[in-house]
């Protein structure tokens, strides 16, 4: 075996080994998302402060941004702010819609977190999960876009902050409510 | 005397018998058991390592959830697989499904030995190559003055 073959060998072997070592010890939220252009499920749930249901087929023909919460998850506390100007930034084109989803909470905790930090657009209940896992939710904060067509446009785990908000705000929802191509780049 | 014998049968028979594990098995419905089989072979994402049906993670409690809601709707096992890969990808199984890259990883282990193998066979005979043999035959007898020199060195 020439010095080349084992050289090939053994790049061959580090090669898989950290393939694995990915596998066993990296983060599954960095995964990419398999619901990128699929169609978003049209769930529904409870207003998390008046109780009245809240569906996102009424919202159908606007851009949707979805914010998975919880009043127990630190880094929802982070992108708190951030989502609040978000909002702010948008609200008041007519195409343009914002909600949040309040992930395995309770239902005082979450009104009590709302009070405490305020809030600008309307929150619905995740009663048994089943909106979480229909949109593939691994924990919270997640942040999904969907387009007028309804389609799932961008997915991003984690705290919107920083140069998130900045991909989100420039880069997402300000070209889709243009119908201009978007760029995911982060 | 016959009655008490009787009795004593009876009781003995009922105290034998294995009630407690019947009443275990009767515990768990044809549907529980589907659950279960299905919940096996799908992945917690949030404990990774642990499939759905043993973690107690809530989400894998809501998603043992989902499982038996569509059960009970009348979907197949390979239609609630179905619903969760098209949720998650192929992450979700515990057994990732054999097709694209994920091919590496059922070859893979496979070729970690067979390269590894290798890489440890030319290293090993390498080193046996390079160790020096023993002389192949006995060395010619000293002659005298050799032998006298020996001795007048070891005495010294």
């Amino acid at each position: 075996m020439t010095k080349g073959w084992q050289l090939t060998l053994v790049l061959i072997l580090l090669g898989l080994f950290a393939l694995f070592y990915q596998g066993l010890w990296g983060d599954p939220r960095h995964i990419p998302t398999v619901l990128i252009g699929t169609d978003a499920p049209m769930v529904e749930g409870p207003d998390v402060e008046t109780g009245d249901m809240i569906s996102l087929e009424q919202f159908k023909g606007k851009v949707v941004l979805l914010n998975f919460w919880a009043s127990w998850c630190y880094e929802c506390k982070v992108e708190h702010e951030s989502v609040l100007q978000l909002h702010q930034l948008f609200k008041d084109d007519p195409n343009f819609v914002m909600l949040g989803v309040n992930y395995q909470d309770k239902l005082p905790d979450a009104q009590q977190y709302l009070k405490e930090y305020g809030t600008t657009f309307p929150h619905m209940r995740d009663l048994h999960g089943q909106i979480a896992i229909d949109y593939g939710v691994y924990g919270v904060p997640e942040t999904f876009v969907i387009d007028q067509e309804g389609k799932i446009r961008y997915k991003y785990v984690g705290p919107v902050t920083g140069h998130m908000y900045t991909t989100i705000t420039q880069n997402i929802i300000a070209p889709l409510l243009k119908d201009q191509p978007i760029n995911t780049k982060s | 005397m016959r009655m008490s014998i009787r009795f004593t049968l009876i009781l003995l028979l009922i105290l034998t018998s294995p009630w407690p594990l019947l009443a275990e098995v009767q515990d768990e419905t044809a549907l529980d058991i589907q659950v279960r089989e299905i919940a096996k072979t799908l992945r917690c994402t949030v404990c990774q390592t642990e499939n759905i049906w043993e973690s107690g993670a809530p989400l894998a409690q809501q998603m043992r959830g989902v499982v038996r809601e569509r059960l009970k709707l009348g979907h197949s096992p390979e239609d609630i697989q179905e619903y969760f890969l098209s949720r998650y990808g192929d992450y979700i199984m515990m057994e990732p499904p054999k097709h694209g890259v994920n091919w590496l990883i059922w070859v893979g282990p496979f070729i970690l030995l067979l390269g590894g193998g290798l890489l440890l066979y030319k290293e090993v005979n390498g080193w046996v190559r390079g160790t020096p043999s023993p002389p192949a035959a006995a060395p010619p007898p000293l002659d005298e003055q050799a032998r006298q020199r020996l001795e007048r060195e070891l005495e010294s």
